[in-house]
């Protein structure tokens, strides 16, 4: 788990551009929207191409999306829950 | 012409430090791969970094010009945005267009394309500048700065008291690699500083954002009013000289857009002959070729117009004082031609 959160950070800041931001510096709970890392609505369909894209998992229902891109560790959750046991 | 248009302000980022203050007191810079890119300034004090991070090359360079230029006229309330792209924003194109065949026109990222649309500098900077007046880009390629003039002179006529008028272009190695198949550009590798000199298909290709505030009013400030803007399309050579009538015969010295390239010489040949000792003033050594890079002659001449001179190393040539008229004569690949008379304030 611990692997695949660390992998997640290293992912968003690639995918978002976040210049002098490094995986250490994002709380697995802080939320990623509003506060925290300041994201907004853009950034989050980008969140949800990056899961489409890097994890084969396609979010449809956005409310469901809303729960899922609070912070890195319900995105990690999430990711693990879709994985093959 | 019926009104008055006077240039308050302005910025440029192009192949040389124009961003910089006292630009012109650095050496001017060249390329020898026929490509000469822009020379970015550190975007941080114009574009909140959170902004920042998703924005391309030419939406940085496009809102840092028309930000510096708002700054530089002191026009405080926000007007009518002019604008002109031949291209708009091609490194976004391009990675939407990768995007689409690697993935299969599934998961595509909105950013680039959002981004890939013309009227994204312009959007840019009205939300910047809380800004809801008139807002129009006109891509109409070697005509797109021009009609973006010709719109913001109209505007100006018609009460507006200042428009933010500009132009914006990128080059990619992807596009000038598309570019050089169709003899755009020069075969040989050349030092860009010698363009004038290589006589041969084509030019080297150049970039650049160049905005201009644009006011019915001057003021000790202003950098030189706009006289007169004529437009031609492909003119046979009989149209070119009845169209310099208009502007002749007082002019100081004409900035002409002459680019190396042999195939469309005789039209610079044709003013220079007609204007016969007048100076010329090249300037696409400076910029390169592109299909707003008249924005870029503009912007050179208001300065000189204000200044009353300009290095050596710039313009080629010293010029006698005073210069109170310059004509600028540019033309894209034979095509579109545009005359712009700027007189001194």
């Amino acid at each position: 788990m611990e692997d695949l959160k660390t992998k997640l950070k290293e992912q968003i800041i690639e995918a978002l551009n976040l210049q002098d931001t490094k995986p250490e510096d994002i709380d697995d709970n802080a939320p990623l929207f509003g506060e925290g890392l300041g994201l907004d609505s853009i950034d989050s369909l980008e969140l949800m191409v990056l899961l489409e894209r890097q994890y084969h998992i396609k979010v449809e229902d956005p409310r469901e999306g809303r729960k899922i891109l609070q912070s890195v560790q319900s995105m990690a959750d999430f990711i693990q829950s879709k994985q093959p046991a | 012409m019926k009104g008055k248009c006077y240039i308050q302000g302005m910025a440029a980022i192009s192949p040389q430090p124009t961003f910089e203050e006292n630009c012109f007191s650095s050496p001017i810079s060249f390329s020898t791969t026929n490509l000469l890119p822009c020379l970015e300034p550190d975007y941080k004090p114009f574009i909140p970094a959170n902004s920042l991070r998703r924005m391309s090359r030419v939406l940085k360079m496009g809102l840092a010009a028309s930000l510096k230029c708002i700054a530089d006229s002191g026009i405080k309330v926000s007007g009518p945005i002019v604008t002109g792209t031949g291209k708009g924003s091609l490194q976004d194109t391009e990675k939407f267009l990768k995007e689409i065949v690697t993935y299969k026109e599934t998961a595509l990222n909105p950013t680039p394309f959002i981004q890939s649309t013309y009227n994204s500098v312009n959007g840019l900077i009205a939300l910047q500048q809380k800004c809801t007046a008139y807002n129009n880009t006109f891509v109409h390629r070697g005509f797109s700065f021009e009609n973006a003039l010709l719109d913001s002179m109209m505007l100006l006529q018609e009460g507006e008291d200042h428009v933010l008028t500009g132009a914006f272009e990128e080059i990619t190695r992807e596009h000038f690699y598309i570019k050089s198949r169709i003899g755009f550009w020069k075969e040989e590798q050349i030092d860009s500083r010698e363009l004038l000199s290589h006589h041969s298909p084509g030019s080297v290709a150049g970039e650049g954002a160049a905005f201009f505030m644009l006011t019915n009013q001057p003021t000790e400030k202003s950098y030189a009013s706009i006289t007169g803007l004529k437009l031609l399309y492909k003119p046979a050579t009989e149209k070119l000289l009845s169209a310099l009538q208009t502007f002749a015969p007082a002019v100081d010295a004409v900035i002409t857009g002459r680019n190396g390239d042999s195939r469309f010489d005789h039209f610079y040949d044709t003013v220079e002959k007609y204007f016969g000792n007048t100076p010329q003033i090249p300037f696409k050594q400076l910029c390169g070729e592109y299909d707003t890079a008249s924005a870029f002659g503009m912007w050179l001449g208001a300065h000189l117009l204000r200044a009353q001179e300009l290095p050596q190393a710039w313009i080629g040539q010293p010029i006698a004082k005073p210069v109170n008229r310059l004509l600028l004569y540019n033309h894209f690949y034979g095509e579109q031609h545009v005359l712009i008379m700027l007189e001194r304030v």
